[in-house]
This record gives structure tokens, C-alpha cells and sequence, in this order.
């Protein structure tokens, strides 16, 4: 193996990067009260808040750059959190959906929802809580 | 009399779930009230200290080292789950697991089983099966998924020795400012049987109090717990605990510290610090456990369970859902008096000897 085909391994194996280049938003129903950027990271990271988290698929580009820039984790910590949460009988998983369309449906339908999209996705259904960067 | 609930209550859960998802006979309403998961680990382990078997927990017999240089039993288990969604605030989870208990078989058995009625969304009710949260991880501690290491170091779970109570909960959460309380209170009983032990499959009471404060990164466990024997048994355990993590995503650190209280069998201190670093998908970790008893009980053992581990390993998550862990530990024994890590001990074990020991686990969830 030459030393090229070596780098380009390495960097596969250690990077967990993507080159998401749009701007998430929080988004949360209309009538929703104020939620701050500590509240939100509680909400998906099982911490326990009256908030329902709604979740894009799992391993998508939003879904990856998402909990990168808000927790600073990847996918497969935000799995070991959830599991430990679910298999101790606190609680499940935030509900996945397809897509920024179905999140902001789901967001417009329930006050008590927060969600994440894509800020040019985001219209008058719903509430910009918070730039994620 | 000794009529187990739990198979009951398990099996009407899952039946009356079945059924409500049948009576509307759609997928999507299937998926509304009854969730399945599971977990597992397929593991082996290699000891090069012929004396003694090297085991993964508590109540097993046999491990890697005297009986065989490689052993799977230690680390590998299968957990099944379902969660039963019955209205907005009553819900159940049942859980199956397959580990070996002792005697060497995967008999598969009911770790939880109980109904949550969540009367606010910050206070519950749980009744039924529950694991005892003794430890940080002691509710966690089958599915290595969760874990940072291939298995919670034994030394905090030998001074605790109750598994699960059937009995009632009530969580409460409390918030001030940034800071979340977790308060639990139990009261069940327990039949955890440590095989080994003169008190053998002894039924117990279990009282604790536990709180845990959570603080952005940071979590604090505290706990009490109260372990009465229900025959006359001179067994009357009294276990506090006191853990924390710093995890802030790219690195952690976290420690966890039991004292046990026994006339019988006397005191006991164990406690463990770990810390790892996450480069990527590794996650290179390391960790000093130890267990001393530090007061001699009417037993006249001394120095039960005593023993000293340095561990260093890596976590690799190589694909989604699942990870390898590679661990190698440095146990040196402290007493001949059923050291923490080894059961099935020799006659040519000695007190100072020391046994390597490499981990190999595959860890997933599903």
C-alpha cells in the first residue's frame, strides 16, 4: 500500500465529518413559549424537559450536522444515550421522520413539539427558535 | 410460598398490546402501541492466571483461566424489549435477557417487567420488575452498547449484590435553575440468589433512595439502599454510593464509589475512576478499580473479595448500532476469599498474584 492509499484510509476511518453546507434552524409550533439552546440539547439528549423532540432520519446530512453542532456528538453516541435511556425503561427515542416536511408538519400540529430543519424549508407554520451553528 | 408475578405480568403486557394493535389491524397503529428492541454482546475472554477463572460477573461460577484459556460466558448476553404504549400516561416495558447466571446456561429471564402511570410529566409511578439503580450503570449494565468499557468493573457490583426488586417506584423530577434532580424511591423485594455465599437464594426487602443530578455534562449519582433479609439471616446489607461523569462529547471522565455496611460479612469499599478520549470513531479509555474490606464481620472472613485492576481498552464504532471493544486488564488478588474478578479459585492461588486478561466484545442494538 503506498503512503497516499494509507492517508486516504486513515481519514476514512477517523473522519465522521460531512460537508453539510445549509443552515439548520430549531423550530418549535407558533403558540410555543421561548426555548433556550441549553433547554433543546437536554430535550434530545434524554435529559428529561416537558418538550417532544421530533428527529430527522437517522444518519441523514441534518440529522448528523444537527447533534455535531448542538451537542457535540455523532450518531453513535446519540445511540449509546438513547439505548441506555430506552433499555432502563425511562423512556424512547425521539420520533423519526422522512423529512424537513414531515418534521415542520409535525411541529405545526403540536405545541409541545420542537424540531429541526433546514432554514430555507422553514414558513409560517412554524416558529424559528434558534440558529444551530 | 415462592409464586414468581413476573411471567404473569410479562405476558398479559404483551397479550393486551397484541391485542389493541390487532383490533385496529394496521402497521402504523402496531408501531403506535407496541415498540420491540433488543441488544447484545458476543464476547470472549482470555486469562493467563491458571488459578482461578476470570468472570465477567458477580454470580458466575466459571470464566477464562483455569477451566479454559478462552471463555465466551463472561461478557455475551441477548436482551429483548418491548415497550407497550396503553394511553397517554400508562405505559409498560418488558424485557427478556440470556445471560449466564451462574450455572453455565443462557436461560433467558425477566429483567423488567413493570407499568409506568406518569401522573405529571415530572412525576411516575412504576410498578412491577425493576433493576436497582445501586451503581451509575447498574440499571445499563447488560447492554455494553451503552458502555464505554466491555463491562462495568466488577468491584462496584461484588458490594452490591441485589440485582432487581419487584416492588413500586416513584420518580420525581425536580428543576432548579439548570440543574435536574432525578429523585427515585423503591420499595420491593428481592430473590437475587449469589451462588457461593451462605445466604444462598435469600428473600429480601429493599428500601433506596437515590438522586441524580444532572447538570448539562456533568451527572452526580447518589444513593441509600436498605437490604433485609425476609428469613432469619444474619444478612442486613446497607449500601450507599456516590458516582459522577463529566462527558462533554469529545472526551469523559467518570468515577463511582460503593461503602457497604454488614455485620455478617463486615464493610466493604470499592470504587473506580475511568477516562477516555474520542478520536473519531475510537474511543481509547482507561480505568483503576479496587475492592477492600475494610472491617472484619461475625463471618470472620477478612479481606472478602480484595483485589486491585488496571485496565486499558478501545471502543470502535465501525458501523451503525454496533462497536468492538478491545480490553486488556491487570488484576493482582488481594485475598483468597472470592477475589471480585475470579470464581472456581485453586489451591495453588496465592494472595499477591497477578492475572492478564484480554476482552474481545462485539457490541449492538437493534
Amino acid at each position: 500500500m503506498n503512503t497516499s492509499a494509507l492517508g486516504a484510509l486513515i481519514l476514512a476511518v477517523f473522519s465522521v465529518t460531512s460537508v453539510w453546507a445549509e443552515d439548520i434552524v430549531v423550530i418549535v409550533n407558533p403558540t410555543a413559549a421561548p426555548i433556550s439552546r441549553e433547554q433543546i440539547a437536554d430535550v434530545y439528549l434524554g435529559r428529561g424537559d416537558a418538550w417532544i423532540p421530533i428527529d430527522q432520519a437517522v444518519g441523514s446530512e441534518i440529522y448528523v450536522e444537527f447533534y455535531k453542532k448542538l451537542t457535540g456528538r455523532d450518531s453513535a453516541q446519540i445511540k449509546a444515550i438513547w439505548s441506555r435511556i430506552l433499555f432502563t425503561g425511562r423512556g424512547v427515542p425521539p420520533k423519526q421522520l422522512r423529512d424537513s416536511a414531515a418534521v415542520k408538519k409535525a411541529v405545526a400540529a403540536n405545541p409541545n413539539a420542537v424540531g429541526y430543519i433546514e432554514k430555507s424549508a422553514v414558513d409560517a407554520s412554524v416558529k424559528v427558535a434558534l440558529p444551530i451553528d | 410460598m415462592n409464586f414468581n408475578p413476573m411471567p404473569v405480568i410479562a405476558t398479559s403486557m404483551l397479550a393486551l398490546g397484541t391485542l389493541m394493535a390487532h383490533a385496529d389491524s394496521t402497521i402504523d397503529t402496531i408501531d403506535q402501541h407496541v415498540a420491540f428492541s433488543g441488544f447484545g454482546t458476543l464476547g470472549v475472554v482470555h486469562s493467563d492466571y491458571n488459578e482461578a477463572d476470570f468472570i465477567g460477573r458477580v454470580d458466575q461460577l466459571h470464566g477464562a483461566g483455569y477451566s479454559r484459556s478462552w471463555s465466551e460466558t463472561p461478557d455475551s448476553d441477548l436482551g429483548v424489549q418491548a415497550n407497550v404504549t396503553l394511553t397517554d400516561t400508562l405505559s409498560g416495558v418488558v424485557q427478556v435477557l440470556s445471560r449466564d447466571k451462574g450455572d453455565g446456561n443462557f436461560k433467558p429471564d425477566v429483567e423488567w417487567a413493570n407499568l409506568n402511570y406518569q401522573i405529571t410529566p415530572d412525576l411516575g409511578v412504576r410498578l412491577g420488575r425493576m433493576l436497582l439503580p445501586s451503581y451509575q450503570h447498574s440499571e445499563s449494565q447488560n447492554v455494553g452498547y451503552t458502555l464505554p468499557w466491555v463491562r462495568v468493573p466488577i468491584e462496584i457490583s461484588y458490594t452490591a449484590t441485589a440485582e432487581h426488586s419487584d416492588g413500586l417506584e416513584v420518580l420525581y423530577r425536580l428543576k432548579t435553575g439548570s440543574i435536574t434532580q432525578n429523585l427515585q424511591a423503591q420499595w420491593g423485594t428481592t430473590t437475587e440468589d449469589l451462588p457461593g455465599t451462605p445466604f444462598g437464594a435469600t428473600h429480601a426487602h429493599i428500601v433506596l433512595f437515590s438522586d441524580t443530578l444532572q447538570c448539562g455534562d456533568t451527572s452526580v449519582h447518589l444513593l441509600y439502599q436498605k437490604f433485609d433479609a425476609l428469613v432469619s439471616s444474619p444478612v442486613q446489607f446497607r449500601l450507599v454510593s456516590a458516582g459522577f461523569t463529566y462527558d462533554p462529547g469529545g472526551w469523559f471522565l467518570t468515577g463511582d464509589s460503593n461503602y457497604t455496611q454488614d455485620r455478617y460479612f463486615g464493610d466493604f469499599l470499592s470504587w473506580y475512576v475511568s477516562g477516555g478520549v474520542r478520536l473519531g470513531r475510537f474511543t481509547p479509555y482507561a480505568v483503576y478499580s479496587t475492592t477492600e474490606a475494610p472491617n472484619v464481620g461475625t463471618s470472620g472472613l477478612r479481606k472478602l473479595g480484595d483485589e486491585r485492576t488496571v485496565s486499558a481498552g478501545v471502543r470502535w464504532d465501525f458501523v451503525r448500532n454496533f462497536d468492538i471493544k478491545l480490553q486488556l486488564q491487570h488484576v493482582t488478588i488481594g485475598s483468597l476469599d472470592d477475589p471480585a474478578s475470579f470464581g472456581n479459585l485453586q489451591p495453588g492461588a496465592r494472595v499477591g498474584d497477578k492475572a492478564n486478561v484480554l476482552s474481545l466484545a462485539l457490541d449492538f442494538v437493534f
